[in-house]
């Protein structure tokens, strides 16, 4: 196991998982002084029925008027300032989050402002703004794949403004996370697949990444054991609670590894996808993962590598030659792609040619290449990719994503 | 790694390792609104020269340090009442703990009596409620350590505190500091991070978030304590060895299987023998022991201890015992290469027999007494 | 006497002399390369037109600032505090910042060792770094710019490395 240099790990989040670990939030917030939470949640997670399984679990800790669900799709300030408001003139002393990205950023925003008093949440943007601990703020995550459940990230946008907020500390992490598996018993099978690539992306690219030291690497090889494993069995028996959990604390696991480790290539032209053609995050992380592999396999060989033997156990390992190991972790995402896909009746898109919208729109025309490799430039997930990247290098990678054949590893340049 | 029905962990501690890891110290301890730290550690224990390194880290910042080096096992809370008077009187805002052991312990326990403004130290006791974050503590640890300094547990005046705000907020590993005397001193350090991160990844109640922090402990010691301890200069395999060390505390804070704990901290706290001495001695029988109850995973060790190759090659059916012998030759080895230096029983360690009486008893009294008791005979020589 | 010493920390006047000289050779040396080379010119072309950078090490130690102004790139000194700063790179320490700018560590290392915050639109941040790496492998042989950067660009042309390097040099001494 590599030591670098220098490194630095963190993750104060307690994780508290279990078939039936919301019971456990009356007793964790007593043992932080707490009586009254604010629940944030958004409608969908409300309509799904979750909001009452968390409420039944909450017992004489919850309070029906405490109850918000109008966070938007997209975070927003609006939003942020009138739910510290309600936190305000109801004396609460504890958030708890239900729900994906949005709702966890929602959260983290309110939180700076009721714990600072911040008339402002612009004036603690930026890195290292926050200097002591928040209110409580108890994450509960309704999907598994974000990770946002124990990152120290939060993104808020004023849209009056066009403002985007981005706000990094470490007080930003949520004082517990709940991993319950209920909360994603009811996603159906599409979306079970994308976020569930989505995780298997943060465990693979924290593996390889530059900031990659032993404890990510730790939980990445944990993560990538266990999401590898459920993903095709929960895609395939949404009900199974055993591997909804095993995949939740996957997704966890993962997002511990990246959130220290960072990520690269398959995030960074990733995001420049989803935000040039609104292709949904988990596609383009399912799409990509293989390619980032294959781009950054001459720096990274034996890193890659040693993903087989979590991936599929000691027969296959065996029987696979050292020299090929490493192509085969990427064959095997392939196929589990292609598996994924057929699973969810051709709907899980393999390559970007694939991918359509509801009318069967083709989301991602081959003319916006050089638009998305182009956007990718200024996407900060390049700095942690152990290759250099520039507008070429993009390209070529989306040109063979987009038409679903591995990359021809002659053509990557190299120092 | 299939989760059992409801588990919790958590690891308070942000780590910090590697070159110039001390010289982030100023901008950390900013981040935690902290601008005035007191320094706590002992100049006999961990000397002159650790104390000027990390004095210089600090070096153009244009903060003040406090300095108390003189921490002694026989610390009391009289030690921190006096302390806690002057951190409230001269303002400082956080602490630095240099070195391991009672070092660590005395600043937590100083930590708690300062955080909670006691009107009398002398009054706190493991039942004090402790229901929110403390002022900021950093630990820095020396080549010697417990593995406990990154632990929630405070051991204090024969009372163990234990509370999750008692951990330390960072920690920082810096190769400077690591770097031991002689190869005894580390390979004690050594084999109290490997018995902690063993029991820990064995245990009934494991969970895969523990696992990455006990995974991790073992494979460092496995691949670095060799080399540590016949080099002791070598810059690489020491960090490695008080990453472990720290890693285990993470791990340790959370297990609840203990009994190489028990057995090292009993020796300590009566003899001061490093804890990972009589870890040494103990493990093989009590690891033995477990494999006979077949309540714990002993086959889990084998993954981090020998890596993909040798643990695909092996049959499920004979991982335990394996990870068994693995252990076996890693402890001779490294009692070969130290001879007289570790020594192997109680009568080498030079424990008189008239205290053993007195150990035993301290033993009976845990609710796992009359086990303890025969892993002691036997471990006599 | 009390139990407890306190002790001022000291200072490191060689360190923070050499970073404040490279400091200041790199920020002027940006400036030629801004004129020299293609690629540093476009990519600062992209940028606003009162775009303004800083580098940097804490708590208080040695800067430099770039800023575009009137269409052309200057070095603005060492005083970040006068000027509106788009990005600002700060190095954690001044030892670090020494471990930087003596090249035992690389810009894209020191960022991956959390020696380095980034603070500003990230856009904007990536063109600054694409900017130190140009830099870097025009001022430092290619063993040690092979090292400082993740990929050394031997697809450049013998005339635009020496060129460029002749150029770069002889407007950063001369300061034009």
């Amino acid at each position: 196991m590599l030591l670098p240099d220098y490194y630095e790990f963190c993750c104060r989040v307690k994780i508290v998982a279990g078939h039936d670990a919301l019971e456990k939030i009356p007793e964790l917030l007593t043992e932080r002084g707490a009586k009254r939470p604010l629940i944030i949640t958004d409608k969908g997670v409300a309509s799904a029925g979750l909001i009452d399984i968390v409420s039944a679990a909450l017992k004489d800790r919850l309070f029906a008027d405490l109850i918000a669900d109008n966070v938007p799709p997209d975070s927003d300030l609006r939003v942020v300032n009138q739910l510290a408001k309600l936190y305000q003139e109801n004396d609460c002393d504890a958030i708890i989050a239900v729900g994906g990205g949005s709702v966890m950023d929602t959260a983290k925003g309110v939180n700076i402002v009721v714990s600072e008093n911040a008339a402002d949440l612009m004036a603690f943007s930026g890195v290292g703004a926050l200097k002591r601990p928040l209110k409580p703020l108890i994450a509960v995550p309704t999907t598994a794949g974000t990770g946002s459940e124990v990152t120290q990230v939060a993104v808020i946008k004023d849209h009056e403004k066009h403002l985007k907020m981005a706000f990094g500390s470490y007080f930003l992490l949520p004082d517990i996370s709940v991993l319950d598996s209920r909360m994603t018993m009811t996603m159906p099978p599409l979306i079970t697949a994308m976020t569930g690539m989505d995780a298997l992306s943060h465990a693979v690219e924290a593996y390889y990444c530059l900031q990659k030291n032993p404890l990510s690497d730790a939980h990445s090889l944990a993560a990538v054991r266990m999401i590898y494993h459920y993903l095709p069995i929960v895609a395939e028996n949404p009900s199974d609670r055993n591997a909804r959990l095993s995949m939740a604390v996957g997704a966890c696991l993962a997002g511990i590894a990246f959130s220290n480790s960072m990520v690269g290539l398959v995030h960074n032209l990733g995001h420049a996808t989803g935000s040039v053609c609104g292709v949904p995050h988990g596609i383009c992380m399912a799409i990509m993962l293989p390619y980032g592999l294959e781009y950054n396999m001459h720096k990274r060989e034996e890193a890659i590598a040693g993903l087989l033997l979590p991936m599929t156990g000691e027969a296959v390992y065996r029987e696979t030659p050292p020299a090929q190991r490493a192509d085969k972790v990427v064959s095997l995402i392939r196929q589990l792609n292609a598996d994924l896909n057929t699973i969810t009746g051709g709907r899980h898109a393999r390559f970007f040619q694939e991918v359509k919208d509801r009318e069967g729109k083709p989301l991602v025309p081959r003319e916006v290449l050089p638009e998305i490799a182009r956007a990718a430039l200024s996407d900060g997930a390049s700095i942690y990719n152990p290759e250099d990247t520039d507008y070429e290098d993009n390209l070529m990678v989306l040109e063979a994503a987009w038409e679903g054949i591995p990359l021809d590893r002659n053509k990557i340049k190299r120092g | 790694m299939n989760p059992v029905p409801v588990f919790a962990f958590t690891c308070p501690v942000k780590t910090n390792s590697g070159n110039k890891a001390l010289e982030h110290l100023p901008v950390e301890l900013a981040g935690l609104n902290a601008c005035r730290p007191l320094i706590i550690t002992s100049a006999k224990a961990v000397g002159r020269k650790a104390i000027r390194t990390l004095q210089n880290a600090f070096g153009d910042s244009g903060m003040t340090l406090g300095l108390f080096d003189g921490v002694t096992k026989t610390a009391d809370l009289g030690l921190i009442e006096h302390l806690k008077n002057i951190c409230l009187g001269k303002k400082y805002d956080a602490i630095i703990a240099l070195g391991g052991y009672d070092i660590v312990d005395a600043a937590k326990v100083l930590n708690l009596a300062v955080s909670l403004k006691m009107a009398d130290a002398h009054k706190l006791s493991p039942q004090t409620p402790v229901l929110r974050h403390l002022s900021p503590l950093v630990v820095v640890p020396t080549a010697a350590a417990s593995g406990l300094e990154t632990s929630k547990f405070a051991h204090f005046s024969r009372r163990i505190y234990s509370s999750e705000y008692l951990a330390p907020n960072l920690v920082v590993i810096d190769p400077r500091l690591t770097r031991a005397a002689d190869g005894k001193t580390i390979a004690a350090t050594g084999l109290a991070a490997l018995g902690r991160a063993v029991e820990s990844h064995i245990s009934a109640d494991a969970n895969p978030f523990r696992d990455a922090y006990s995974f991790a402990a073992i494979r460092f010691v496995k691949e670095n304590l060799p080399a540590a301890v016949n080099k002791p200069a070598d810059r690489k395999a020491s960090l490695a060895i008080l990453n472990a060390a720290s890693m285990s505390g993470c791990a340790a804070s959370e297990a609840n299987s203990a009994r190489l704990h028990k057995l090292g901290q009993v020796f300590y706290d009566m003899q001061h023998i490093p804890t990972g001495v009589i870890m040494g001695m103990c493990l093989p029988h009590v690891l033995g022991d477990y494999l006979q109850e077949g309540v714990n995973d002993l086959a889990a060790l084998l993954l981090p201890l020998v890596g993909d190759d040798e643990f695909s090659r092996t049959p499920a059916a004979k991982r335990a015992d394996a990870a068994l012998a693995v252990l076996g030759r890693f402890l001779a080895d490294l009692y070969g290469a130290l001879g007289k230096d570790l020594p192997r029983n109680l009568r080498e360690a030079g424990v008189p027999g008239y205290i053993m009486e007195d150990i035993l008893d301290v033993l009976g009294k845990d609710n796992e007494g009359p086990y303890l008791r025969t892993v002691v005979e036997r471990i006599a020589g | 006497m009390s139990i407890v010493k306190d002790i001022p920390s000291a200072k490191k006047p060689f360190k923070r002399a050499y970073v404040g000289i490279f400091l200041w050779f790199t920020g002027r040396a940006i400036q030629a390369a801004a004129k020299v080379d293609k690629e540093v010119k476009k990519e600062f072309d992209n940028l606003p037109d009162d775009f303004t950078f800083s580098l940097g090490c804490l708590p208080n130690g040695p800067s430099m600032v770039i800023g575009k102004r009137n269409g052309a790139v200057k070095y603005l000194g060492g005083n970040p505090g006068q000027h509106k700063v788009h990005v600002r790179l700060a190095i954690k320490s001044v030892d670090a910042a020494f471990l930087i700018l003596s090249f035992q560590e690389s810009t894209a290392l020191a960022t991956t060792r959390n020696r380095l915050i980034t603070d500003g639109e990230v856009p904007y941040a990536l063109a600054v770094i694409r900017i130190l790496d140009i830099v870097e492998v025009y001022l430092l042989p290619k063993i040690i710019a092979g090292l400082a950067v993740k990929r050394y660009p031997k697809q450049w042309s013998a005339g635009r490395k020496l060129g460029g390097r002749i150029g770069i040099y002889t407007r950063t001494i001369l300061g034009i």
